[in-house]
């Protein structure tokens, strides 16, 4: 008996490490120590999603992010339905959408059979209310991803622009 | 441009969906009650909650601490109001079934049944059904609120439901949540969220007005020499919960009283001005800093709730009908927003 509930303890102790390796991977959470981690993970919901099913629509108001737990997920605009990324376990997608809620610009679709951690606006806006010192590292977390985002996508404009001068002086 | 059609297919909509939602609690009955009172008391309260959280208290302890404060108070309130509370319900009641009310009444009957003699209104017998309202009140107030097996059951239940609510509330919530289908989730997630801001911006805004109102109007009875006024100003508090039909009902029943008692038109003047001046302060001053103002609601719907609440529940879903309608209105107008968004 008592192995029985040991086991039972000893599964959700590792769900829960696990869960905690992941957050650790994700850039946006990397700063955070354990106590912050367990506090975060209380707040984030765990969903699993089946091949082929969509997270969420092109277009649906963004409420929040997502990392991937295990699978992979393929980001997708629409109509076309040309993907402009896959992503894997520990990579994460939609964290624009925990500074506004402007509509989603791409939709997202399980390649396989997913599990996905989501953290959504209004917890973390709860969360900045109640543990402000851990709100601002995530709030930091989050816009140094987002500013090395707009780091790669200058440099991509300026190869871009690049090669289209490139013909007018060759 | 909205029809007037349309407007009116919606208006029958939302008043069928109301009914539909309210005959299905009262099939439920009294658990029903006690968990919206439950849901309206930690509503009212997790702020304060969240407030002693962010301040390094775990959510628990936060909880422990308001509820050791809120016993402290209710002791404080019981050994201190309820006796002056009591004293003064019986006195009226001592005063309205004395023969100077009786006098009074009859004078006013008098000049009732000689101005409007061409209704053909002769023998109202006022008297008798003063009486009868009274003993009524009074009757009410044994069998329901005095009654202790319901009231020990109450004020045990009520807190430990309230408890927990706060507590797991979050927890209850992501609970709920996991069990939407995915289809579904972010959908619900955001319409939680709206609904919970909304609803619990609109419920502490009416508390708080209602408890401002009962001090605003205590102080102003008290002023003007109003020998009930803690009576009447905490009934006045009570009645703000009820939107249009509350302040009315409170001044009705401190005039009515105090001119049956005393025969004293003046004072009847005097405590019409004093309750209008404290509605006219509630309304250009507190109702605009504290009462959001999204789920105001329509005259007319606020009497529907109210006869429905009071039809099904008594003199409790009068009070309970008008937060319950708040919530199915948010209910209702972020359900159709979101919808709109996700669509």
């Amino acid at each position: 008996m008592n192995s029985f509930w040991g086991n039972i303890f000893k599964a959700k102790q590792k769900e829960e490490d696990n869960i905690r390796d992941i957050l650790r991977k994700v850039p946006i959470f990397k700063d955070l120590n354990n106590r912050e981690l367990n506090r975060l993970e209380r707040i984030l919901h765990r969903r699993e999603y089946r091949q082929d099913e969509v997270i969420f629509h092109q277009g649906d108001p963004g409420l929040g992010m997502y990392v991937i737990e295990s699978g992979s997920v393929g980001i997708m605009l629409v109509p076309a339905q040309t993907a402009i990324a896959e992503l894997f376990d520990g990579e994460f997608f939609g964290e624009l959408s925990l500074l506004d809620d402007s509509p989603r610009t791409a939709s997202a679709i399980a390649k396989t059979p997913c599990k996905m951690l989501c953290l959504f606006q209004p917890d973390l806006f709860d969360l900045i209310d109640l543990d402000p010192r851990l709100g601002v590292k995530i709030l930091l977390g989050l816009s140094r991803t987002i500013g090395e985002r707009l780091k790669r996508t200058n440099e991509h404009v300026h190869i871009l622009k690049h090669l289209k001068v490139q013909p007018e002086t060759d | 441009m909205e029809t007037a059609f349309n407007k009116l297919f919606k208006a029958v909509v939302l008043l069928v969906l109301v009914a539909a939602f309210v005959f299905f609690i009262a099939s439920i009955g009294g658990l029903v009650k006690l968990l919206i009172i439950a849901a309206l008391l930690a509503y009212i309260i997790d702020p304060v909650a969240s407030f002693l959280e962010s301040r390094w208290m775990s959510r628990t302890s936060a909880t422990a601490a308001i509820f050791i404060t809120i016993i402290l108070l209710t002791a404080v309130v019981l050994f201190l109001v309820l006796p002056l509370l009591s004293s003064q319900i019986t006195s009226v009641q001592e005063s309205l079934s004395s023969g100077r009310a009786d006098i009074f009444i009859g004078k006013v009957e008098q000049v009732i049944a000689g101005k409007l003699s061409f209704l053909g209104i002769r023998n109202l017998d006022l008297a008798g059904r003063v009486h009868k309202a009274t003993a009524g009140i009074a009757a009410w107030i044994f069998s329901h609120a005095l009654d202790v097996v319901s009231l020990i059951t109450d004020m045990v239940l009520i807190p430990f439901v309230v408890f927990f609510l706060l507590k797991d509330g979050r927890a209850f919530k992501k609970q709920f949540i996991s069990i939407v289908p995915n289809r579904y989730f972010e959908f619900a997630l955001n319409l939680l969220y709206k609904m919970d801001l909304q609803l619990g911006n609109y419920l502490r805004g009416q508390f708080l007005d209602a408890v401002i109102m009962g001090i605003l109007s205590t102080f102003a009875l008290w002023l003007i020499g109003v020998k009930y006024f803690f009576l009447f100003g905490a009934f006045a508090g009570i009645a703000n919960l009820v939107p249009y039909l509350g302040p009315v009902a409170g001044a009705a029943l401190a005039i009515a009283v105090s001119t049956f008692e005393t025969g004293d038109l003046a004072m009847a003047a005097y405590i019409a001005l004093a309750f209008t001046l404290v509605k006219l302060t509630d309304d250009a001053l507190i109702q605009p800093l504290i009462v959001a103002k999204s789920v105001d609601m329509h005259p007319m719907l606020v009497l529907l709730a109210v006869i429905i609440g009071g039809r099904f529940f008594g003199v409790l879903g009068m009070l309970l009908s008008v937060p319950v309608t708040g919530f199915a209105k948010i209910a209702i107008q972020e359900g159709i927003t979101t919808f709109r968004k996700y669509g």
